[in-house]
Parts: structure tokens; sequence; C-alpha cells
């Protein structure tokens, strides 16, 4: 693998073409949250009241902040990267430069878990303004850092989508079968506990779900060592896709 | 004179298509090189493999004496690419695109600066500045290519048909700027369907057909011992050629049938044209040779699919 410190000025490219889009994403980073929490948080709330001693909110605001960032990144890396790779050819041009093919993706990556991030931090931030507070400082700051983690995660699965993708239409197999399931399997609108076991093992599978259990025991401040295994899963598939996508990617545009 | 570019037994396989098959050559410090072939002769695989974007299948290539490899960096600092389909960063204006290519090599932002409102006046872009890249003209996005190909300041510019689709002044004036580089030195390679454009700048060419070099030289010599001075174009009924080419022979050095015309080249168009008077002939041109009639005899004048 052939990285080097050039990723960041890929990072710096996406900085200033972000410019031109900057007000259109903020608001759809706030509307969005806002649908969600004022629909199901109040709306659905007031009918499920209580959740382990808490108003609903405070069950549902973890797990949709997760599936914010996992929506961004993922989004961010098939369709944006597919538009400059094809539409745009930039990435023709950048690989002629002393810009490595790997620096170029893992450099979209980076943006891809950095939008996740602002969006993540914008329904926090919407959260926290609606009264749904992290248990402490430290639950902030830990929360920022699994939402890079997350963000680098789908980012990266994503971009191996990407880098055998023959168009657009391809990418609705894996929005439809892959990241809109997992909204429901992993317990981001309601506990897991009522499924039968067969869909609780499913859900295990699914990426989302640790990344859920984690937000929610981080926000909450209460943890348990159940978490360490939903770390080390998370982590591990973050390493294994990053490696992945950047040599399908790479043999996708070295020819 | 140093050799920078060196090519032996270069091969590049897709699959099991060989798309350069086996060429060798050799390009010279401070030449313009060109590269003539219909499409899908091997022409931008080739200049792919020199700039370090595609790997060498078998062979050796070697640039400024260093083997080229998709991860020499230091190749690829050295080397500015005017590309033949038109990269621009659409998302950026036409100073964020250079400000940013300059990132990509190391340039300081001083530098940079300084650089980049040289390189706009160079391809006479600067009320362009702040545009975006929607708003100009082909013209103006391949001048600016030149531009963004110059910013590292290269040893070697690579033009890959870069003058594809501009109407007359805009491809003038590209030919200049290539020109007055290659006065500073630049070493320049160009891969062209163009003649006039090969005729125009390359000291030397290669002639490439599916995927290997038919004929090296200078443009000028390979006119004078390929064709000859001048072309005599007589458009007649095919029943006919065996009759005119009788009558023509003391006058021609070799003669084509394509289509509806007889291609007639020679050394003395004169006398071939007084002959053709005397056969009361009338639907014939006499013109110069130039390097498209080399391209055409040497590639075959039927369609290249």
């Amino acid at each position: 693998m052939n990285l080097s410190y050039r990723i960041y000025y890929i990072f710096l490219r996406n900085l200033y073409s972000y410019k031109r889009f900057i007000v259109p994403t903020f608001l759809v980073s706030l509307v969005e949250p806002l649908f969600y929490l004022v629909t199901f948080g109040i709306g659905m709330g007031a009918y499920i009241g209580y959740f382990g001693g808490k108003p609903y909110l405070y069950f549902l605001v973890p797990g949709v902040l997760v599936s914010s960032v996992m929506m961004t990144s993922s989004f961010e890396c098939l369709y944006g990267t597919f538009v400059k790779m094809i539409h745009e050819k930039l990435y023709d041009s950048l690989i002629a430069t002393p810009v490595s093919a790997e620096d170029a993706v893992a450099g979209d990556i980076a943006w891809g878990a950095f939008r996740g991030l602002i969006s993540g931090t914008l329904m926090m931030i919407v959260a926290m303004v609606m009264g749904v507070l992290p248990a402490s400082v430290l639950s902030v700051v830990l929360l920022l850092v699994l939402m890079v983690l997350i963000g680098l995660m789908f980012a990266s699965l994503a971009m191996i989508v990407t880098s055998f993708s023959p168009s657009f239409d391809f990418f609705n197999y894996y929005t439809e079968l892959f990241i809109t399931p997992m909204l429901f399997f992993s317990g981001v609108f309601f506990p897991l506990d009522k499924f039968p076991p067969w869909m609780k093992t499913l859900s295990e599978f699914m990426p989302l779900t640790h990344a859920v259990k984690i937000s929610r025991a981080v926000y909450s401040g209460v943890y348990n060592s159940g978490l360490l295994w939903s770390l080390l899963v998370i982590v591990a598939l973050e390493v294994t896709a990053f490696t992945i996508g950047l040599k399908t990617m790479k043999k996708r545009l070295i020819k | 004179m140093n050799t920078l570019v060196s090519a032996r037994d270069l091969r590049k396989n897709y699959g099991s298509l060989a798309a350069v098959d086996g060429i060798s050559f050799e390009i010279r410090e401070g030449e313009c090189f060109g590269f003539l072939g219909p499409n899908g002769a091997g022409k931008t695989t080739t200049v792919k493999m020199i700039h370090c974007v595609s790997p060498v299948t078998s062979g050796a290539l070697t640039v400024n004496g260093l083997p080229a490899h998709i991860n020499n960096r230091a190749l690829k600092k050295m080397t500015g690419i005017i590309p033949q389909e038109i990269t621009l960063d659409v998302d950026l204006t036409v100073y964020e695109n250079l400000i940013i290519f300059s990132k990509f090599f190391d340039i300081p932002r001083r530098e940079a600066k300084k650089r980049i409102a040289e390189l706009l006046k160079f391809v006479e872009l600067e009320a362009k500045r702040n545009s975006k890249i929607s708003e100009l003209s082909t013209g103006m996005k391949r001048r600016l290519l030149v531009a963004r190909a110059l910013l590292n300041q290269p040893k070697l510019i690579v033009a890959d048909e870069p003058t594809t689709g501009l109407d007359p002044q805009a491809r003038h004036l590209i030919w200049q700027r290539l020109r007055q580089l290659k006065t500073e030195g630049v070493t320049l390679i160009l891969t062209t369907q163009y003649m006039e454009e090969a005729q125009q700048l390359c000291d030397r060419i290669v002639v490439m057909h599916q995927g290997k070099i038919l004929k090296e030289g200078v443009p000028s010599k390979l006119v004078a011992e390929q064709i000859g001075r001048e072309v005599v174009e007589v458009r007649v009924p095919k029943e006919e050629d065996e009759r005119i080419i009788g009558q023509l022979a003391e006058f021609s050095c070799g003669h084509e049938r394509v289509g509806d015309t007889l291609y007639f080249y020679c050394r003395d168009g004169h006398g071939m044209m007084k002959k053709l008077v005397e056969l009361d002939l009338h639907n014939y041109l006499t013109r110069p040779a130039t390097l498209e009639d080399v391209f055409l005899k040497l590639t075959g004048r039927s369609l290249i699919e």
C-alpha cells in the first residue's frame, strides 16, 4: 500500500469544493434529525412513555445519531466518489500527480467520515437543545470519537461497493439490501429483546447494531463489558474494509 | 543530446489484447516527439506508461534514468500532463483548480500564487481567474489544462491529443505555447491524429498501428521518402484504372485506389499535370504531399474501428 501525508491534500480539495454545498448540506443535516426526533420521539414517545426510567427520546437519540453518521458517510463514498471518478474524471488527473491512488481513495474515505461527523454532531446539538443531554462532558467527547470510527467504517464499506459499481443503479442494491434493513434490525427505534432468536443473531452481524449499543451506553454513561466486543467488531471491520476498499479502488483506477 | 525516455520491447496487455505490442524508441532531451496513429493504435497507452499511471506488462521503460512505475512519485513530480479528456475539477474555480493542484506537488503557497499568476497570463485566462469551470469554453478549458500541466515546472510534458475539439484560433494558441515551452528546453511528447499538428510541432515522429511502430523519422523526410513531393488525386471509374495507370506510369512512383479516387504519388507533378491535360481528364487535383498521406499509406485508407 502506497499511502502518504498527501491524503490531507485530497481532504483539502474536498473541503474547497464543499464551500459550495455547505448551506444545503447543513440544512439537510439539521432537518433530518428534527424529523426523526419530532415524529418518533414526540409522536410515538407520547404512547411509549418511559423507557428504562427515562423518556423515549433518551432511547432514540443515540441510535438515530449513529444512523445519521452511517447514512452520510455511506452516501458520500457511494455517490460522491462515483461522480468524481466516472463523471468528473477527477481521479485520472490525481493519479498523474505525486498523489497515489491509495492517497486519493483514503482521502475520500476520511472526507466521508468527516461528513458523517458533521451530521452526527449537528444531530447531537439538536438533541441537546431539546433537552436530551449526554451523561457528561466525557460522554460528548467519546461520542465524537465514536462517530469518527463509525464514519470511517461505513465510508470504507461504501468505497468497496463503489469500486465494483458499473452505474448509479448498482448502489440501490447496497442501500436497500444492507443500509436500510440495518435501520430496523439494529435496535435504533426499539429494543431487540422481543425479536425471535434468529433475528437477534442476524442483528449481531450488522455493524450498526454494535454502533448503537456503544452509542447508547456512552450517551447514558452506563457501560458494560459487552461493549468491548462491539468495539472490537467495529474496529476490525473498519480496518478490513479500509484495506479492501483501497485495493479494489486501485484496481479500478489503474489499468 | 541526452536520452530522456527509453523503451525497449515495451508491451502492454489488457487481458488477451496487446494494446502495445513490443515497441522500442528513444526520446531525447529537449525534442518534441510525436506518436501518430489511428484510434486504438496504442498511443495513449504508451504515453500513460511513460508518465507512470499505467503499469508496464513487460519490457524496459526508463524516464530520466529511472524505471517508469505507478509508484514512482519522483517521475510524476517532474512530468506535466495535458490529458486527452478534460479532467478539470468542476467543483472548483479556475484559481482553485490551480492552487489545489499545486498542493499535490508540494509547491509552497507563496510560490504557487506567483506561478499561477504567471501561468494564467501565459494561457490568456487572467480574466477568468474566479470563473467556474462550467463557464469556460472548450478552448479555455484546454488552455487551463496547459496551465495546470506547467504548475510543477516540468522537465517533461506529455500532451495527449491536446487540441481535440478546438477551433483554429484556439488550436494555434496552444501550438504557440507548446513551441514556446520547447524553446525553454522542455521535452515534449505529443500524441495526435492531426497531421498538421505533428508537422507544426514534432522534431521526430513514430507512426503506430495496432500496438506496433510502423515507421520512425523526421516528418518532412518521411513524407519525401514515403510519398514524394506531390500527390495527384484522380476521380475516375474503377474500370479505367488500368488504362490511366499505364498512361501515367512514367511520372508516377506509386499509386493507390481508394473508393472513387485513384491516388498517384510523384516526384514530378508538373509532368503529370501536362499529361492529365493531354488525356483530357477533368476531375483531378494536384497538391503537395503531406504527413497525412504517409499516415494513410502506412495505416491504410479504409476506416479503422
